[in-house]
């Protein structure tokens, strides 16, 4: 295939573990693949291998028509003829230059009118004008971000490799960053490829999500069904979410807003009119279950449903409950005996409108 | 007070810590990044000036270079006059024997460099050649002047590898350290106290210099 990007590779070590993974991503558009799992998952190392910096053992990583790497011809891309950007967790800007060397650092061999005039896009589409004199130690964490995004992003790389791009940010700076980083690299229609190890950041910049745990790809979906739908104990111990569905805001009231799922209306906290397209994130505890249907009051967020699912898990079981959409709910074993619970039983779940966590699509 | 001596020793000195940079550069780089399992080798060789007697260093250089070495030689066929007991049979000498005071400091200021910076160049689009000269040395130069500093200092003051290797002729070899020690056989105080002076004050201006100068640098003294 010529426009997509394949990576089947083994990396091992002496110590006997190793990473595999078999990824594709698809070019000439935007689309971001995030790869999903904790530490010491062997997410960063996939990153690497794909920008060249480390090489597998064995496998093939092609790139459109170009061979990266290849174990069994021997084929080696150094990293600088692959034509990336890798944005690097700590971000790794030059700390002997200012904003606007770093930035024109890459554009050696063009004309200085033609580096000033690139470099100006990059001060403007990243709003850092006035600060090109700074040395990266003089910014703040969110100015050093964006300095090392327009440090890659004017070479008009052909893919970008992200290293956990909010995790240096606090918390605040980590909230606004992430939308404004989710437009921005749609505007630039690049395909990345994104580590992380935050669900939230997950959700908000995937198009796709890979789940990685122990060196291994354990689901590869839409952000919604990996993290509602895992495959197996393991991806849904990782992404700790139970409950991502998709919807779209039909009514405001005040700081809520009533979302569309399934068929179904959700009220959830939304005081910030960040758009109508969001991601529902609902934590299993946070729902309570009461036996037989009710006929929908005024209160909110009243679910009526069927248990579908029941998983024990220790001292509490996993419901999931079928509301217009697959609801996991989390009770205590006691709970599940007096209530009767079975699959097939009708049941009303209770959200808080404040424990519907969104996120924007 | 002999200045064809000091005059001498300088040249010698400066051309010394030169030969250092760009010899002493490619060696430290390859140090730092290398992965060979043979590197400790490579490092243990560099580092064997610190603890040889100059006289054994000297010896050997003086067999190595001698008329009947293949190098001996060689020069002597290419350039007309054989390198022992010359000018540039010092130089070399020089050189080998101040390696490690120029390829230490080197070596520890590219590994404090933070290799992620390295890799961002690469990943840049910047060839490795580039990257030493954009990122790796503008961050590492107080370790290079230290190095060459050093070099050219300890360059100065040798004695033993110069008196095996260079012999004592006058304008040629006769460096200050050697220049006193005759001043001092032959009972002439005076002049010995002069050039010794000469030489006490200079070396205590350059490490000053240095020293003034970066606050930071690799140091002999522990920093505070």
């Amino acid at each position: 295939m010529a426009d997509e990007m394949t990576a089947a590779f083994e990396k091992a070590y002496d110590s006997g573990s190793s990473i595999r993974v078999d990824l594709r991503v698809p070019l000439g558009r935007p689309h971001v693949l995030v790869l999903f799992g904790p530490s010491g998952s062997g997410k960063t190392t996939v990153l690497r291998c794909l920008a060249g910096l480390e090489l597998p053992t064995h496998g093939r990583i092609g790139f459109a028509g170009e061979t990266w790497f290849d174990a069994e011809t021997g084929v080696q891309t150094p990293p600088q003829a692959r034509a990336i950007g890798y944005l690097f967790q700590d971000y790794a800007l030059f700390p002997h230059l200012a904003v606007a060397g770093n930035i024109a650092y890459a554009l050696k061999g063009t004309s200085a009118g033609e580096r000033a005039r690139r470099v100006g896009e990059m001060l403007q589409l990243l709003h850092l004008e006035g600060l090109e004199n700074r040395r990266p130690a003089q910014l703040s964490g969110g100015q050093q971000q964006r300095v090392a995004l327009a440090r890659v992003l004017v070479r008009r790389p052909r893919l970008l490799l992200l290293d956990e791009p909010l995790s240096a940010l606090d918390a605040p700076t980590r909230e606004q960053v992430r939308g404004e980083l989710r437009g921005l690299l749609r505007s630039q229609g690049i395909p990345i490829v994104c580590v992380t190890h935050d669900w939230v950041e997950a959700l908000a910049l995937a198009d796709e999500v890979a789940v990685m745990g122990g060196g291994r790809v354990l689901q590869v979906g839409p952000p919604d069904e990996v993290f509602s739908r895992p495959v197996d104990a393991d991806v849904a111990a990782i992404v700790g979410v139970e409950t991502v569905v998709a919807g779209r805001v039909v009514e405001r009231m005040d700081d809520l807003a009533a979302l569309e799922v399934g068929g179904v209306r959700l009220w959830a906290v939304e005081p910030s009119k960040r758009g109508e397209e969001f991601y529902l994130c609902i934590r299993a505890e946070d729902v309570t279950l009461e036996i037989g249907t009710r006929p929908s009051s005024s209160a909110r967020n009243h679910l009526a449903g069927r248990v579908v699912e029941i998983r024990p898990a220790g001292a509490v079981s996993r419901l999931v409950v079928e509301c217009g959409f697959a609801l996991t709910a989390l009770v205590t074993r006691q709970a599940e005996r007096d209530l009767a619970l079975a699959p097939g039983t009708p049941v009303t779940a209770t959200v808080k409108a404040s424990a519907v966590h969104l996120i924007p699509r | 007070m002999n200045w064809t001596a000091i005059l001498l020793t300088l040249k010698l000195a400066a051309l010394t810590s030169m030969i250092l940079l760009v010899v002493g550069m490619p060696i430290a780089y390859w140090l730092t990044y290398s992965r060979r399992r043979w590197k400790f080798l490579v490092e243990s060789v560099v580092a064997l000036p610190l603890v040889l007697p100059p006289t054994v260093l000297g010896f050997y250089v003086l067999v190595a270079i001698g008329p009947k070495s293949p190098l001996g030689q060689w020069y002597q066929t290419v350039v007309g006059h054989p390198l022992v007991f010359t000018f540039e049979g010092l130089v070399l000498a020089s050189v080998l024997y101040s390696l490690p005071f120029a390829v230490q400091p080197f070596t520890a200021a590219f590994g404090a460099v933070d290799p992620k910076l390295v890799e961002a160049s690469w990943t840049l689009g910047i060839s490795k050649l580039a990257t030493f000269f954009r990122v790796t040395l503008p961050l590492s130069i107080a370790g290079v002047v230290t190095g060459g500093v050093l070099s050219f200092a300890h360059t100065l003051g040798e004695f033993g590898v110069v008196l095996m290797v260079g012999g004592n002729i006058q304008g040629v070899t006769r460096t200050v350290s050697i220049d006193i020690y005759d001043e001092v056989q032959a009972l002439n105080y005076v002049g010995a106290a002069q050039t010794a002076l000469v030489l006490l004050v200079f070396s205590f201006l350059i490490l000053s210099v240095v020293y003034a100068v970066n606050r930071n640098l690799w140091t002999v003294w522990p920093m505070k």
